[in-house]
């Protein structure tokens, strides 16, 4: 298994073995196929940042319900943020991969 | 390391999140050409309803290609939720004229689509929006010909009734 991607709270592995990813929550690692990444990383783009600076979303929660409802997870602002740049960065390794890939 | 996103996916994921937004488009525009058949028929102008009933299951369907398009290449498509489509209009010739911006701004959504498909080298995807900027030229070129038929006929007394009757021609015409 290897690592995609770190960031604050989060970090993202791949395993060539199993086809899948697993991303390793603060108490917990999941496992995802790239589909279910795909959904997870639309969950957190569609988190609408703002709403927790101008009181629309005052609590600061997010809930998001990965895998076919397998796993439920509640973040707070700053693991919003932290996800964010998580997604993106794990995403930017992916294509990474993919262009090293074709060069070879 | 696998390539394992290639392996699932055969088109770039940029550009699946365009796609994904082109469906939006393509949804909101079949609601507001709905929109406007509806305006159409409650002011009795039957043919031009029928027409844009035609265009709003037209645009539906362009949506339903991209969306089946997007799936069948390892993606995922989301249904796209619509708001604020417009019911007011002031006449006819301004709905004809809303319809080609709208027919414009679809084209240059999916022009800006395969500028990005080039830039990705995504050469599957963009294969598959040669239809659609085809299909874009014929709904353009549909819509200045109704906006033809308003600077030639004008819309005072029975102008407007003809002018309504002409509109199935216009399709018509397209058609051969």
């Amino acid at each position: 298994m290897k690592v995609l991607h770190q960031s604050q709270f989060f970090t993202s592995y791949q395993c060539d073995k199993q086809r899948c990813f697993f991303i390793e929550f603060p108490h917990k690692t999941i496992q995802l196929g790239f589909c279910q990444f795909l959904a997870f990383r639309q969950q957190v783009k569609e988190i609408d940042l703002d709403s927790h600076f101008n009181g629309q979303n005052p609590h600061g929660l997010e809930m998001l319900m990965l895998c076919n409802r397998q796993h439920f997870f509640v973040f707070n602002t700053l693991e919003c943020i932290d996800l964010k740049e998580f997604i993106t960065g794990s995403f930017a390794m992916l294509e990474l991969n993919s262009l090293l890939t074709n060069s070879v | 390391m696998k390539d394992l996103v290639r392996q699932n996916l055969s088109i770039h994921v940029d550009v699946m999140d365009l796609l994904n937004k082109q469906i939006e488009k393509e949804a909101h525009s079949s609601s507001a050409y709905l929109a406007m058949a509806s305006w159409c028929d409650h002011n009795a102008l039957s043919y031009s309803a029928d027409f844009f009933y035609e265009q709003a299951a037209e645009e539906r369907e362009h949506m339903m290609k991209i969306f089946r398009f997007i799936n069948d290449n390892g993606g995922t498509a989301y249904s796209p939720e619509v708001s604020g489509v417009n019911h007011d209009f002031k006449s006819l010739e301004e709905i004809f004229e809303t319809a080609l911006d709208q027919e414009i701004a679809i084209t240059k959504a999916i022009h800006n689509i395969v500028g990005k498909c080039r830039k990705l080298n995504d050469y599957t995807t963009e294969y598959f929006l040669q239809w659609f900027i085809a299909e874009q030229m014929e709904e353009e070129q549909t819509m200045r010909r109704a906006l033809e038929l308003f600077d030639l006929m004008g819309t005072e007394g029975l102008g407007l009734k003809l002018l309504d009757e002409r509109i199935p021609q216009i399709r018509d015409k397209r058609a051969e």
